[in-house]
């Protein structure tokens, strides 16, 4: 019994360690090929570097790659609070209500999650480009919120249906208003959801690439993935520097999660409910 | 906490900004938006040409932005029809910009181009005619570049190769590489991106029909039923796949990133490549010295003109919506005279429009003032296919060009393909 | 639902709309100027014929939906959506939930440097990702032909992104490689929060292994399972950017889907009416799966 149990053990242990190598492999690949020369990179591909030079981490950072990751810190915090907050609130009073013109309106938010951003690119260019928000942190952080609410909402209103009504009648007795009865009650328990629903929308903008393509078009506004992609010159590339540029965008995040992932796990939790 | 009340408003105070459009600012002081691509050197080369025109127009202010080449070409037009379009921006002459003088949205500048000091006084007929449509400038010609068969020189000697004089033989040269080295690849294509193979085909057409039996149906002025129907256009994809069978080029060529083929001359794996003027800054920086470089050989009992070869010009245009027309022009005129084109040398190492000071440029390389010298004696310039046709053919001509390499179409399915495209398109013109 | 105005005397009813109408109003204005009127524009401008620099719209009726109907690359980017769906629910659920599994109940040394290590690839951007793997699968230097080679094996003749056949599933793994982690989270922290009482009640009663798996964790999960199958599925619909820089819908559109497809249409041949009656399809794609979801979560 007890051998069986060990090689089912091991044999568990297997799958998780071929896929856990499967992941690490091009990762590694990335910050090894960070530290090679662009002809080591393509004559002795799965060689190691020659020597341990920082040339291509000076290049890329030469480039923005700092300001980059500063404009995606920013935009996806500014998004994510704004989708939080806003989705939160509209759920509320959403799953708080039963007359069929608020579950029309809670369709119509919900319709939103099936538009595809690059479907509608072109009015929300021209849209952004009227109101003069072209290559601001805003014009982007605005459109983030809007096509991050859906979804968030959706999570936020299956929460809300299952949330306790006692608790808030009894605040009504004190006679707290509807929006201070989501504030001071409703909101505080709701840890596990707005963890979930922020760690979700936070990977999804952290990653976005085509509507930042669009809109922000100068470099001093770029986000990551946008100024990553402009490492790519119209004739050449700067491979080492491109590798280097991936790897200190990828770093912070990586230590951000490793450092919190203990908690991550349980935050989740909010997704499925 | 406190900021939260003052969220909501704050979205209602932006979604009602939205709805009216920001006044442009009123000053005295002219801005004038530039946007270009942001190849190497470039926005030293604008900020050192903005600080050097305040000395003749101290109130002009130049704000420079830059793109990567696929966003270029997607963000331009919608800008140029939004609000905040820039007053100047770089573009390709061809398909591009003749799409922007049809929809208005490119200004004419004949009649401030040929004032006195104006770029139409300056650049030659034949650069002038890059931006010209229906006899009216629309642009300047900042830079051209062209394409040559770099190869190493110190293989080819070693190896007492000569240099080759026709298609055949170029083909006889990769495979006497193969011959030394089964595994080294004669020179690398790298067509991933599907421009590297389209400057072939550009090329070999030329070599095959010349430009004048070309021409009509690069324009889609061809009557529909002689459209694209010259055998020439199917005999120009055999020349490419001569050289495929002669084992010129790499493994999966469809597959493999221009930047790697870049990459495996520059590091002297491969000793020839077919590769812009552009590539010259690539190999000065890999630290390769010994190259050489010639035009593309002549196809026996061709039409070609080896006096002929690749040329794209590229360029600024001004907006059709700028407030600032006369300053534009001045600007733009600026960047292409004999000064600012030696300073555009130095700096974005692309051959400037106006070589006449190009002996003053600093560190050029021997092949750099080689290849100016030899750009000047162009009988014709070859306009490249993927700018020059109308888009849907170019798009149509681009993945033929994949399938035949891949060996999925012959060349004659590959130019039935295009035909098809071009036909489509013409139905669509215009009639005149 | 209740309706909680009723059995509320105390506060007067129109002041309680107006407020619950400003709680509301920033997600309904967002929402409606920034997914709903561009829709709309979408849905409107697919009758037309025009480019995004033209100012004479044509009307053209159903044309550019007939257009579509008659365009094989129409066709093949639909079926590659439908390949990459069907393809990422079953390798993406699929494998999470199995190393979810494994990690909740299978392994418990290690557990924490697994989850990390497969989570990852999550936090870096898909551009990179694209990056990397491009790199990766270059058919000349790229490592995995190499690595290939050196097993006496032959890699692919057009390459690993350059044969329609193989490319397809590439962008399958690449996918997999980076979302793996993200459905394994989210189905671990689902069977984490199935209370350990359950599983020892079922126990006594008899029902272990298979059984207590069928009927305590399945229903546990099954939530978190619909979430994850619609985060998938809307992901293969809308994917974008994985296509766009790894094969840019090449070999000669063999890996168009209608993100990249519509895109090409639009920006690159000036066919603004056409692409966006593709995006009408895709639109109506997702309201459909989206109408699905909120069916089976309702049931639940």
């Amino acid at each position: 019994m007890t051998s069986r149990y060990r090689l089912v053990s091991i044999g568990l242990h297997l799958v998780m360690t071929v896929w856990t190598l499967f992941v690490l492999a091009p990762l590694c690949l990335m910050f090894v090929a960070a530290f090679k020369s662009q002809a080591d990179i393509f004559t002795r591909p799965l060689g190691l570097p020659k020597t341990l030079t920082f040339a291509a981490f000076e290049r890329a950072w030469g480039i923005g790659i700092g300001g980059f990751l500063f404009n995606s810190l920013v935009v996806t915090a500014l998004s994510v609070t704004l989708i939080v907050v806003v989705s939160a609130l509209a759920a509320y009073v959403l799953a708080r209500a039963s007359s069929r013109r608020m579950q029309a309106l809670y369709l119509l938010i919900v319709a939103g999650f099936a538009v595809p951003v690059q479907s509608v690119l072109v009015p929300l260019y021209q849209f952004v480009s009227a109101a003069g928000l072209l290559n601001s942190q805003i014009a982007i952080v605005i459109p983030y919120a809007a096509y991050g609410i859906p979804f968030t909402t959706m999570l936020f209103y299956a929460f809300f249906l299952e949330f306790p009504r006692e608790l808030e009648e009894a605040a009504r007795l004190d006679g707290c208003s509807r929006f201070q009865v989501f504030w001071r009650i409703v909101l505080p328990l709701s840890g596990p959801v707005v963890a979930s629903a922020a760690i979700f929308q936070a990977v999804f903008n952290w990653n976005e690439f085509i509507l930042a393509l669009m809109l922000l078009t100068e470099t001093r506004v770029r986000t990551l993935p946008v100024g990553i992609y402009g490492l790519i010159g119209q004739y050449s590339a700067d491979w080492p520097a491109l590798m280097a540029g991936l790897a200190i965008a990828t770093l912070p995040l990586l230590v951000v999660f490793v450092a919190a992932q203990r908690h991550f796990v349980r935050s989740m939790s909010g997704l499925g409910k | 906490m406190k900021t939260f009340l003052q969220r909501p408003v704050h979205i209602m105070a932006f979604a009602v900004g939205l709805l009216s459009v920001v006044p442009a600012a009123l000053a005295q002081d002219v801005t004038l938006k530039m946007w270009t691509l942001d190849n190497p050197g470039y926005p030293e080369f604008i900020a050192q040409a903005a600080e050097a025109f305040k000395k003749t127009h101290p109130d002009v202010t130049i704000e420079h932005q830059t793109f990567p080449g696929d966003a270029y070409k997607t963000s331009l037009p919608v800008a140029l029809v939004g609000s905040d379009a820039p007053d100047v921006f770089f573009n390709w002459s061809g398909d591009a910009a003749k799409r922007l003088v049809r929809d208005g949205l490119a200004l004419g500048i004949t009649d401030a181009a040929m004032a006195k000091g104006g770029f139409g006084t300056e650049l030659g007929a034949g650069l002038l005619d890059a931006f010209r449509y229906d006899g009216k400038l629309y642009g300047a010609a900042a830079d051209a570049v062209s394409k040559y068969v770099f190869y190493n020189k110190d293989y080819f000697a070693t190896n007492k190769i000569a240099l080759p004089k026709t298609m055949a033989e170029l083909a006889g040269v990769c495979k006497a590489v193969r011959a030394i080295d089964p595994d080294t690849v004669p020179m690398p294509l790298g067509n991933k991106t599907r421009w590297k193979a389209i400057h072939w085909m550009t090329m070999l057409n030329e070599r095959v029909m010349g430009i004048d039996g070309t021409a009509a149906d690069y324009d889609l002025a061809r009557p529909a039923d002689a459209l694209f129907t010259d055998p020439g256009y199917a005999q120009a994809f055999d020349e490419l796949l001569k050289l495929q069978d002669a084992g010129c080029f790499e493994e999966a060529p469809n597959a493999t990133e221009y930047t790697v083929a870049d990459a495996m001359f520059a590091t002297q794996a491969s000793p020839m490549e077919f590769c812009g003027t552009w590539c010259t800054a690539g190999l000065d920086a890999a630290g390769f010295t010994n190259y050489g470089f010639f035009r593309l050989p002549l196809v026996e009992g061709g039409k070609g003109d080896a006096g002929a070869n690749f040329l794209v010009p590229e360029g600024f245009q001004v907006s059709s919506k700028t407030q600032h027309a006369k300053e534009a022009v001045e600007w733009i005129s600026f960047l292409v005279s004999p000064e600012q084109g030696a300073k555009f040398a130095e700096l974005t190492k692309f051959l400037p429009s106006n070589p006449k000071m190009i002996d003053s440029v600093p560190n050029a390389t021997p092949q750099f003032r080689e290849i100016v010298a030899d750009m000047g004696t162009f009988t014709r310039g070859v306009n490249v296919l993927d700018v020059l046709l109308e888009a849907s053919v170019a798009d149509a001509y681009l993945n033929a060009t994949v399938e035949v390499l891949n060996r999925t179409v012959t060349p004659a399915e590959a130019v039935a393909q295009i035909r098809q495209a071009a036909l489509a398109a013409q139905a669509k013109l215009p009639a005149k | 639902m209740t309706d909680v105005t009723q059995q509320e005397p105390r506060s007067p009813r129109g002041r309680r709309d107006v407020l619950s109408g400003a709680m509301l109003l920033p997600a309904l204005v967002l929402v409606g100027l920034f997914i709903l009127a561009p829709a709309a524009y979408a849905i409107v401008g697919s009758f037309f014929e025009f480019t995004i620099t033209s100012r004479n719209w044509v009307f053209v009726g159903f044309g550019n939906y007939a257009r579509a109907a008659g365009d094989p690359v129409f066709w093949t980017a639909l079926r590659n959506n439908a390949f990459l769906i069907v393809g990422s629910a079953i390798t993406q659920v699929g494998l999470g939930t199995i190393l979810a599994a494994i990690l909740d109940r299978g392994v418990r040394r290690g557990n924490a440097i697994y989850r990390t290590i497969i989570f990852m690839p999550v936090v870096v951007s898909s551009i990179a990702v694209a990056f990397v793997w491009i790199l990766i699968l270059d058919p000349n230097v790229g490592p995995l032909n190499a690595i290939v080679k050196s097993l006496g094996f032959r890699p692919p003749k057009l390459g690993w992104l350059g044969d329609p056949q193989i490319s397809l599933w590439m962008l399958l793994v690449i996918a997999a490689w980076q979302n793996v982690g993200f459905q394994m989270i989210l189905v671990l922290a689902g069977l984490q929060s199935i209370p350990k009482e359950l599983y020892e009640a079922a126990a006594l009663d008899g029902a272990r292994g298979f059984r207590a798996f069928r009927y305590i964790t399945l229903p546990g999960i099954r939530n978190v399972l619909i979430v994850g199958t619609l985060i998938t599925v809307v992901g293969g619909l809308k994917v974008f950017d994985l296509v766009f820089v790894t094969t840019g819908g090449g070999p000669a559109n063999a890996t168009q889907v209608l993100g990249t497809y519509s895109y090409l249409q639009a920006f690159r041949l000036g066919n603004m009416g056409y692409a966006n009656a593709m995006s009408v399809v895709l639109l109506a794609i997702a309201v459909l799966f989206g109408w699905l979801q909120l069916r089976l979560s309702r049931k639940a």
